[in-house]
């Protein structure tokens, strides 16, 4: 089992490697070929993890939390491969050409496989190491390597999303550092002078530790942390960086990233549980995320352009995670590990389907798009689909899991903090399905002379690659609403067991 | 042994002051030069001057009121108090000493400047009125400064008194390494080579009127009256020395007993450190450009920074 | 919190040097609020990084840490000499020379960052921190350069500035570190020094492309996306 763990960290940068020499055929298929092994070794795990914690090489390390968020990020990687595969070849067919354009083309699928395999091996080293300082490093690769990868485009909008993007999160996870090292202040008075920050010791130790530096470094790793997580009010590079990456990017971004950012919270979330008692943490994580839900939903009622209202979307589910955790009781604590599985599916087929669609019309404003269903006869009925999931209607995941965390919060009577969830979400789920009802059922687009001017746009799809991955999320959806299987809810209770601390 | 009654030391201290202060300035102006290639004035010149000018008749312009009259003679008699106050000749307190602390010697040298400025003000001439309204502009941000300064010094030793916090400078190295002295003795410098009209406030020798601030103010006084406002701001810029160097940077070579030679020792020390101050002030003088006149609320800004840093730094760090 | 009567005793000449080590770091932190040149901006912060780098001398001179010699070292080349040059090189391909001040002017800049400074101050005074390798009061100054670093990337409107503010962001953390966590492995310590510098090359990759695009350094036009 150690083994899979290694590989798991080696393999993603090894492809890495592989794809800064070889083709664009080659490079397509073995970053397919690593998302989809990544996915069926993270399942591989699941059942020992459930079990005991793992550890390998003393920097590596894999229990029930870590799990579910390398799940996540792998079962993103599997079908964003997939996706990038039509999502570039849709790009060449333009491009097949002149010899420049072709080259330009090469320049930059090569980059973009880099990047990408990069990016995703950055979000699985960061829940498998063993200690706050590696994780900080990790979340801070996570930052630079995504921070080109937004630029990849590189339009005007790109370059300005960033620039933003590096600058607020470097920023954020400077604070993040301050955390870090706060931390190892506190775990100093306990564990001698040096140590290296390991899990294992520091949770052994966490009730001696001193109680101001833990306080000051769990605020801190909020603060810090979740900028990268996109609470509010440091959210606001969110927005910019998703709607102006690359589609599979985004998907990455909102569906993965977010959530690696949000277990690094969770850690200090344990820690600081253990040393302070639950009342302090789970105050500061309700107060950041009702904010962020609040901004979310409202901002979600005046979208114009679909990226960046899936973008406001994540930050809504995070928000959502985030008063999940703070309800602390087994049953929300089990909902919120399900809905960082249930969310990364949903977001990644959100985005993959946006993503179609501006293929498919050429242009990112709602106002422009209409008509989706009948254009789109897959991707525009999974679109729905996938966005009534992120509503959290049933019969999907996201159903659920928001489900679980209402009833934990009502168990543990935080009741006018489940009041105020259910509320906003109504209010988000308003603005996200009104935007995506008028784009896929509206027969005429709204321009803005008045006069509809219909591009003669043929039925069909732009490629089979890009539907394929959104009829996988749609099945893993349907999957954690109706069916979960029996070892992923042992799996997923016992992470809601680390996260209690223990057992009183 | 002649052992000296405390009041003459008292009076000593004083005439030193005033005996001395114009040479200081005659000495900056000829070292001044000197780094110039010029040949320089007479460094004994502004003693020359003053005789001149007290030869010469004072002329009033009409309307200027009763500030006009008394100004000069005040303002040197408030610049000749704190000499008084602070320690000049001796380590220890002398009797008028406690008549005032140093936030006392701060305020007298602030009313020093204030009689100037409004006497500057009645006068209705362009740039004596222009000089008087800058210089207390600034004056808004270096007061403060001297106040903090004044704090930092009584963080250090729990008391106001000059003698005190010589004594603990004297007392060890950590004294003199320590954050808030240096920073406060860095923002006194700063204030005065404000106060004093300096490089990079301004050309202390020089007539550029639009950049004047302090040599402005005394653009309409004559004769007897001009006499005693030059060797007031000579006097002032002495006493403004004397405190840095006593108090802040180099508290030794003064008397602590009241032996005659001892004394006189000490008067000697204290004109050699003012010579080696001056000196210092003139290489920068000779280094930098002056300021131009928006960018001195930079300056000034700095100087108040420093002086912040210096009472938070020993207020919440014991620095 | 006691008033007024602070003089316990002056702190020893090593708490004193060190006070004063950290103190010049705060200094060379306003004094890039100062500057208005940008390459007066990255020779403060080779200058900042300098200091940092003394003080970690200092501390495995005083408290014999040998691991904090090889920390200095490296940061010593990192961040004093390898950072400047790839940022000096940026500028001497993008040919500006002049950034201003930013938003609002320097004495305004300088008053907001002292009420800022000071906040940080009083903050870790409150939190009551000690630390046995250094004074508090470097705590203070630390946490002090991060919010006028802070600072300094709001004001200013060119990616040089704001980059160079995060820069010395990293160096008052480093500050922060010595004061409390002067005993990390020296591998984690290194780590973060290289972590540093992968983000570095990030930051210079993007002011280029930005610098492309866009044919200056001012960040003045980057409002398009909002809402």
């Amino acid at each position: 089992m150690t083994i899979i763990l290694v590989l798991l960290v080696v393999v993603p940068l090894l492809t890495t490697i592989l794809c800064a020499v070889a083709s664009y055929r080659v490079s397509a298929a073995a970053t397919v070929v690593t998302g989809i092994a990544a996915f069926v070794g993270a399942i591989v795990l699941v059942p020992t993890v459930s079990a005991h914690t793992l550890t390998a090489i003393r920097y590596l390390r894999a229990d029930a939390l870590s799990v579910v968020f390398l799940l996540a990020t792998c079962f993103l990687y599997a079908v964003t491969a997939v996706y990038a595969v039509g999502y570039l070849q849709t790009a060449r067919d333009v491009s097949d050409g002149e010899e420049e354009r072709r080259a330009y083309f090469a320049q930059h699928s090569r980059r973009f496989f880099v990047g990408f395999n990069a990016f995703a091996w950055s979000m699985m080293c960061a829940p498998l190491v063993n200690g706050m300082a590696l994780l900080w490093i990790a979340v801070e690769i996570t930052t630079v390597i995504s921070a080109l990868l937004v630029a990849l485009d590189n339009t005007e909008g790109a370059t300005e999303a960033a620039w933003k993007y590096v600058l607020i999160a470097s920023s954020g996870l400077g604070i993040g550092l301050l955390a870090t090292i706060f931390m190892y202040f506190a775990g100093a008075q306990v564990l001698g002078q040096s140590y290296d920050l390991a899990f294992d010791p520091l949770l052994a130790a966490a009730a001696r530790l001193p109680d101001t530096p833990v306080r000051l470094a769990f605020v801190l790793a909020v603060v810090g942390y979740g900028t990268k997580v996109g609470l509010f009010p440091v959210h606001t590079w969110l927005p910019d960086a998703h709607a102006e990456a690359p589609t599979p990017v985004s998907a990455l971004l909102s569906g993965s990233l977010l959530a690696v950012s949000f277990y690094a919270i969770l850690r200090y979330y344990q820690i600081a549980t253990d040393a302070l008692g639950p009342r302090f943490p789970q105050t500061v994580l309700l107060v950041f995320g009702v904010l962020s839900l609040l901004l979310a939903a409202l901002y979600l009622l005046e979208q114009q352009d679909i990226k960046r209202m899936l973008a406001y979307s994540s930050v809504e589910h995070m928000g959502i995670l985030a008063i999940a955790v703070s309800f602390g009781s087994p049953m929300a604590l089990t909902g919120a590990m399900l809905h960082v599985l249930a969310h990364a599916a949903a977001k990644g087929n959100a985005f993959m389907g946006a993503g179609v669609l501006v293929r498919k019309f050429g242009t990112k404003e709602l106002d422009r798009m209409a008509d989706g269903v009948r254009l789109l006869p897959w991707s525009g009925p999974l679109l729905v689909a996938t966005v009534m999931s992120l509503c959290a209607m049933p019969p999907f995941g996201l159903f659920r899991s928001e489900f679980q965390i209402v009833a934990g919060g009502f168990s543990e009577r935080r009741n006018a903090g489940t009041a105020i969830l259910v509320v906003l979400v109504t209010v988000a789920f308003l603005g996200l399905s009104l935007a995506t009802t008028r784009i896929l059922f509206r027969v005429r687009p709204l321009s803005s002379d008045g006069r509809l001017e219909l591009p003669t746009l043929t039925v069909g799809e732009p490629s089979w690659w890009m539907v394929i991955p959104m009829v996988a999320g749609i099945l893993i959806l349907l999957l954690l609403g109706l069916m979960p299987p029996d070892q992923l809810l042992v799996l997923l209770s016992h992470a809601a067991d680390t996260l209690r601390g223990r057992p009183a | 042994m002649i052992a000296l009654p405390l009041p003459l030391i008292q009076v000593l201290q004083v005439l030193t002051v005033a005996v001395a202060a114009p040479g200081v300035s005659g000495f900056i102006s000829w070292f001044e030069a000197r780094l110039q290639g010029r040949r320089g004035p007479r460094i004994v010149q502004p003693y020359f001057d003053l005789a001149k000018l007290f030869g010469k008749e004072t002329l009033v312009p009409e309307g200027a009121g009763v500030f006009f009259r008394i100004a000069p003679a005040a303002s040197l008699a408030c610049y000749l108090t704190v000499p008084m106050l602070i320690p000049v000749l001796t380590s220890y307190a002398l009797p008028l000493g406690y008549m005032g602390d140093i936030l006392g010697g701060g305020l007298i040298l602030a009313l020093g400047s204030f009689l100037v400025a409004t006497a500057a003000a009645e006068t209705g001439d362009a740039y004596a009125q222009l000089a008087s309204s800058r210089a207390k502009t600034f004056a808004a941000i270096t007061e403060p400064v001297m106040l903090l300064v004044v704090f930092t010094v009584a963080l250090i030793t729990t008391t106001d008194l000059p003698y005190v916090l010589g004594a603990t400078v004297r007392s060890g190295p950590q004294q003199i390494v320590r954050p808030a002295h240096l920073l406060a003795s860095a923002a006194l410098f700063m204030v005065i080579l404000f106060e004093t009209a300096r490089i990079p406030v301004e050309t202390h020798a020089g007539t550029t009127e639009f950049g004047m601030i302090e040599t402005g103010r005394t653009f309409e006084h004559s004769g007897p009256h001009l006499a005693l406002l030059h060797w007031g701001s000579a006097a002032k810029q002495m006493v403004l020395f004397v405190i840095l160097l006593n108090v802040f940077i180099a508290p030794w070579g003064m008397a602590s007993t009241t032996s005659l030679t001892a004394v006189v020792l000490a008067i000697g020390a204290i004109v050699a450190k003012s010579v080696l101050l001056g000196v210092v002030i003139a290489v920068l003088d000779n280094s930098y450009a002056k300021l131009r006149l928006f960018k001195i609320t930079e300056f000034v800004s700095a100087a108040l920074l420093l002086a912040v840093l210096a009472v938070f730094t020993l207020y919440l760090g014991g620095g | 919190m006691s008033v007024l009567a602070a003089a316990p005793g002056a702190p020893s000449v090593f708490d004193g040097f060190a006070n004063a080590v950290a103190l010049v770091v705060l200094l060379l932190e306003f004094g890039m609020l100062r500057a208005s040149l940008l390459r007066a901006q990255v020779r403060l912060y080779a200058g900042q990084s300098l200091a940092v780098s003394v003080l970690a001398v200092v501390v495995a001179v005083g408290h014999h840490v040998p691991e904090l010699y090889v920390l200095a070292a490296l940061s010593l080349a990192l961040k004093v000499v390898v950072v400047p040059l790839l940022v000096l090189r940026l500028l001497r391909d993008a040919d500006a020379e002049i950034a201003g001040s930013g938003a609002l002017g320097v004495a305004s800049e300088v008053l907001i960052s002292i009420v800022v400074a000071a906040f940080g101050f009083f903050a870790v005074g409150v939190l009551d921190i000690h630390s046995n390798v250094l004074p508090t009061a470097a705590l203070s100054l630390s946490i002090a350069v991060v919010l006028v670093a802070f600072i300094l990337m709001v004001v200013r409107r060119d990616v040089v500035s704001q980059a160079i503010g995060f820069f010395s962001l990293e160096n008052g953390a480093s500050l922060a570190s010595l004061v409390v966590a002067s005993g990390m492995p020296l591998i984690l310590e290194v780590a973060f020094l290289f972590d540093l510098l992968v983000a570095v090359v990030v930051f210079g990759v993007l002011m280029r492309t930005h610098q492309r695009r866009s044919q200056s350094l001012s960040t003045e036009h980057l409002d398009r996306l909002r809402g």
